[in-house]
Parts: C-alpha cells; sequence; structure tokens
C-alpha cells in the first residue's frame, strides 16, 4: 500500500461545448507528495483544478483518491482559494475551526488542531482578533491553515500568494513547507510562479498551452531548504522557463 | 467587500507634529459648536420669551416637567411610553422583516412572489397609511403600533434582502470545498452571518423611521408620549412645553440610536459601521 499512488488522475479531458480545454491528463501523486502545477497564463489551470474539486464534471476520465473516484461526501479535499477568503464574521481561531465544524470532528480534537496551527502559523496572539484586523498575509496564512484543518487527503492551492511581495512570499512559502511535513499532506499547488515551484515541489508538471496537456514532469530532487541562487536551482528554473514558453 | 483598508494599515502621517493640534482642535470642535448653538438661540430669543423661550426657559421647563406631571404623566413617563411603542411596533417588524427579507433574498421563487408584491406595496410611505389605520384600527396603542411597524418593515426587509443578495459567492465555495451541501447549512453557517452588518443597518434606519413615525401618531391622537407633549404645547400655546418636547424628543432619539449602535457591536462585533440602502 505506502509505495501505491495517492492520488491517480487519469485520461481527464474537458471540453466546454466545441473548446477542448484539457486534453488527456495523467498523473499520479504520491501521499505526502508536494506537486507544483505551472503552465502559461490561460492555459486552462483553473479548470483543472475545478476538475480536481468536483465543480466541474471532466467529459472523459477519472480523477481517483486511494483507488475510488473522488468524491467530495467520501473524501476529504481542501483548497486554498487565491483570494482572501477568511470569514470576516470569525476570529482567527474561528476560522480555524470552521472546516472542522462543518467535517463534525468532536470539540476536543478540533480544539487541540486549533492550538496546533495557531502556534505553527505563529498566530497565537492575535486568535481572536478579526481578519479585518489582519493584514493580508496574515489572513491568507489562517486560509493556508484552515485549508490544513481538516488534515485533507488531498490539499488544492491556487496560487495562495499570487498578490503577495517578495518578501511576504518567501516567508510564507517557508510556512506551507512547514505545514505540509507537519501533516504530511498531500498537495496541488498551483502557481504561474516558476521560482515558487522550484522552491516549493518535489515535483513540476509543466502544461502546455491550451488545450492543456502535461508537457512535461520535472522531478525536483534539491535539499532543503532550497537555495534560489544556486546552480542546480538556477538550471531547473530555467529549463522550466524554456518549456513553459509559447512565444 | 473592499479590502483596501489593509494595504494602508502602516501608513503613518510623515506631518505628525502637527497632528497633535489637529487632534485637540478636533478633540474641542463639537464643544464649541454646541456652545455656539446655544449662545445664538440666547441671542435670537432676546426678550421675547413667550414666543421665543431661551435655552435657560426651556432647561427650566424640562426639569420641571420631570417632577411635575403634565397630562397625568412625567417628562421621564411620557418618554417611556413613546419608546414602548416604537419597541412593540419595532419588534414586530424585526420579527416578520428579518425572515422575510432572508426568504426573499434566499429563495428564487419566493422572490417572485412575495418580493415581487413586497416592492409593490413598498413605494407607498408609512404616512399614506395614516387614514386607512385609523379606519381600521382606531387611534388606540395598536393603531400606533401598526404604524410604527409599516414604517420600520420596509427598511429591514430591504436590507435583509440585500445583504443576502451581496453575500460573496466565495463564501460559499469555501462552504462547499468543506462539504458544507444542505441549504440549512449554508445559509446558517455562511450567508445569515455574512448578511447580518447589512441587516443591523436595516434595524438602525427601521429605528429611526419607528422613531419618526410614533411622534407622528402622538401628535395625531394620544393621551401620552413625547409628540404628544409637542402637540399639547401647541394647543394650549406654551412655547416652552413645545421646544421642551423637542429638545427632549431629540435627546431621546440620540439615545435609541447609541442603543442600537450598542446591540450591534454586541451581535457584529466584526464589522460596524456598513452604509445602509
Amino acid at each position: 500500500m505506502e509505495n501505491e499512488s495517492k492520488i491517480r488522475v487519469d485520461h481527464l479531458t474537458k471540453k466546454f461545448g466545441d473548446l477542448l480545454v484539457l486534453d488527456d491528463i495523467s498523473f499520479e501523486v504520491k501521499q505526502g507528495e508536494f506537486v507544483c502545477v505551472v503552465g502559461p497564463t490561460g492555459c486552462g489551470k483553473t479548470t483543472f483544478l475545478n476538475l480536481l474539486t468536483r465543480i466541474y464534471q471532466p467529459s472523459s476520465g477519472e480523477l481517483y483518491i486511494d483507488g475510488i473516484p473522488a468524491d467530495p461526501k467520501k473524501h476529504n479535499i481542501s483548497f486554498a482559494f487565491q483570494e482572501p477568503s477568511a470569514m470576516p464574521w470569525l476570529t482567527v481561531s474561528q476560522n480555524l475551526e470552521f472546516g472542522m465544524k462543518i467535517k463534525k470532528i468532536p470539540p476536543e480534537e478540533r480544539a487541540k488542531r486549533i492550538d496546533r496551527l495557531l502556534k505553527l502559523l505563529g498566530m497565537e496572539d492575535v486568535r481572536d482578533a478579526y481578519p479585518r484586523q489582519l493584514s493580508v498575509s496574515a489572513e491568507q496564512r489562517v486560509i493556508i491553515g484552515r485549508a490544513f484543518s481538516t488534515y485533507p487527503d488531498l490539499l488544492l492551492m491556487d496560487e495562495p500568494y499570487g498578490q503577495m511581495d517578495v518578501k511576504m512570499r518567501f516567508y510564507l512559502e517557508d510556512e506551507v513547507l512547514k505545514l505540509w511535513k507537519e501533516f504530511n499532506s498531500t498537495v496541488i499547488f498551483i502557481t504561474h510562479n516558476i521560482e515558487e515551484a522550484v522552491y516549493l515541489a518535489e515535483r513540476v508538471l509543466v502544461l502546455s498551452n491550451k488545450p492543456a496537456k502535461i508537457k512535461e514532469n520535472i522531478k525536483i530532487d534539491l535539499p532543503r531548504p532550497r537555495d534560489i541562487s544556486s546552480e542546480q536551482f538556477i538550471a531547473l528554473r530555467r529549463h522550466i522557463t524554456d518549456s513553459i514558453k509559447w512565444w | 467587500m473592499s479590502r483596501v483598508e489593509n494595504h494602508v494599515e502602516s501608513g503613518k502621517d510623515p506631518a505628525s507634529k502637527n497632528s497633535s493640534i489637529y487632534a485637540f482642535v478636533f478633540r474641542i470642535a463639537p464643544f464649541v459648536s454646541l456652545f455656539l448653538l446655544v449662545f445664538i438661540w440666547f441671542a435670537a430669543a432676546g426678550d421675547n420669551n413667550r414666543i421665543f423661550p431661551n435655552p435657560l426657559i426651556v432647561l427650566r421647563k424640562m426639569i420641571d416637567m420631570l417632577f411635575n406631571p403634565v397630562a397625568k404623566a412625567t417628562l421621564l413617563q411620557h418618554a417611556g411610553m413613546s419608546m414602548l411603542r416604537v419597541i412593540c411596533g419595532l419588534g414586530f417588524a424585526i420579527l416578520i422583516g428579518i425572515p422575510l427579507g432572508v426568504m426573499i433574498g434566499w429563495n428564487g421563487s419566493v422572490r417572485a412572489t412575495i418580493g415581487a408584491l413586497f416592492e409593490c406595496i413598498r413605494p407607498i410611505p408609512v404616512l399614506a397609511w395614516i387614514p386607512l389605520i385609523i379606519m381600521w384600527f382606531g387611534i388606540g396603542e395598536k393603531a400606533k403600533v401598526i404604524m410604527i411597524f409599516i414604517g420600520a418593515l420596509t427598511p429591514i426587509v430591504v436590507n435583509s434582502y440585500t445583504g443576502i443578495k451581496f453575500v460573496p459567492a466565495l463564501y460559499l465555495d469555501v462552504g462547499k470545498m468543506f462539504n458544507a451541501s444542505t441549504e440549512k447549512q449554508l445559509l446558517m453557517k455562511i450567508v445569515l452571518p455574512a448578511a447580518l452588518p447589512s441587516i443591523f443597518a436595516g434595524i438602525r434606519n427601521a429605528t429611526s423611521v419607528a422613531w419618526m413615525v410614533v411622534l407622528a401618531s402622538e401628535m395625531l391622537a394620544a393621551k401620552s408620549g413625547l409628540g404628544f407633549l409637542v402637540y399639547r404645547g401647541m394647543e394650549v400655546f406654551d412655547i416652552s412645553l413645545v421646544m421642551a418636547g423637542m429638545v427632549s424628543i431629540g435627546l431621546a432619539g440620540a439615545f435609541l440610536s447609541f442603543l442600537t449602535s450598542f446591540i450591534e457591536r454586541k451581535v457584529c462585533p466584526w464589522n460596524t459601521g456598513i452604509k445602509s440602502e
């Protein structure tokens, strides 16, 4: 069981009418793996995610979690949105609790996880603050924490740091890695920032221009913490950049 | 949902040298204005205090009414009667208006039926209802409460409805992502709390409408209440009574709006000061 893949995407294809958006995408993700998906803007990354969360149904092909077709009712899929999506009427700790409450996790367990997340995020001192009182980056950290809180089978992240400045980005990237290791989650992280992908991922999937196919599947075998100015890092980054170029 | 505040959170005014002087000016400015008003009032009143009583006379009248009843009730009892009517009418309007507005906002078929009816009746101002209400329900307490109810209902329904309608879809997506699938879960866990500030803005509006309507109804026919006091003053040509009544109305109205803001801060502490429709 251990070596079997957690997620298996099998010939996934999506058409909107005649428009082919995703063309026969297949890949696997192992339990606890961190995979980044990069691709040119408008290549169908969001459609791809929406298929994984089952907001859309695929035209053909299937997505399996633990060998069973993915079903949000059976599987625990979590999603970190691009936009600030913390509930403004809940405090930081209540926001972390939100998903667990809907999933009916018992209160003692909820309290335990909240404390753990607050500690990992370094937000113990603002646990009773409302999102409005926080900066955008702090709010985004709450969202990341909320996404991890349900111990998801699959955690999808849609450019969660798209709006951050460079400094905050590095800080939050380290934080997401910390959470990922701590919770041993399986993460699919979508980004258009190649440096971010190389920094975070164990494996990078490069999507082609629309209709999107998997153009390349690159293993990133660099030691952590990664040095973004090291030769190998730059070589990988350049390689992916060249692969992604469509002009 | 404006997120702009967050970007300017650390913006300190570089010209902070002057800011302490400004802060001081802004702090005393309201008192200066108030002092000026009283001063101008004194000046305008002059000697002709039967027609235009000066502030001191009005104040004395109010203090006098606190202890000596006018029409069998002291000033506080009159104020209490007006408040009681407002609370009854407003209470019914809240009990019926919030569920109604929420249903109109949440459920398409309710919006198409009851919502459409409501839109037809809404443009008729509450004052236009008064003759009909008097003919049907007389001039007693019931009629007054019904008038206030009609006046307060509209802002509550409209704000509840708009609040529900403008709940960002993103919040619903978050709920669905965590597999909150039933309508009830979405409504109770996401839509209602998200719309609460707007609903409260409706209640705040309704309170000021209710305060206005109760005074109108008391001037039409009543044996108690602040509106009655003002009207009685006119009937017996006691202008100091009219003015004392007006000042009391202002004070009681301010107290009411303070009370609603206070409750609002308790009920939705994350968000105050949302503009109402």
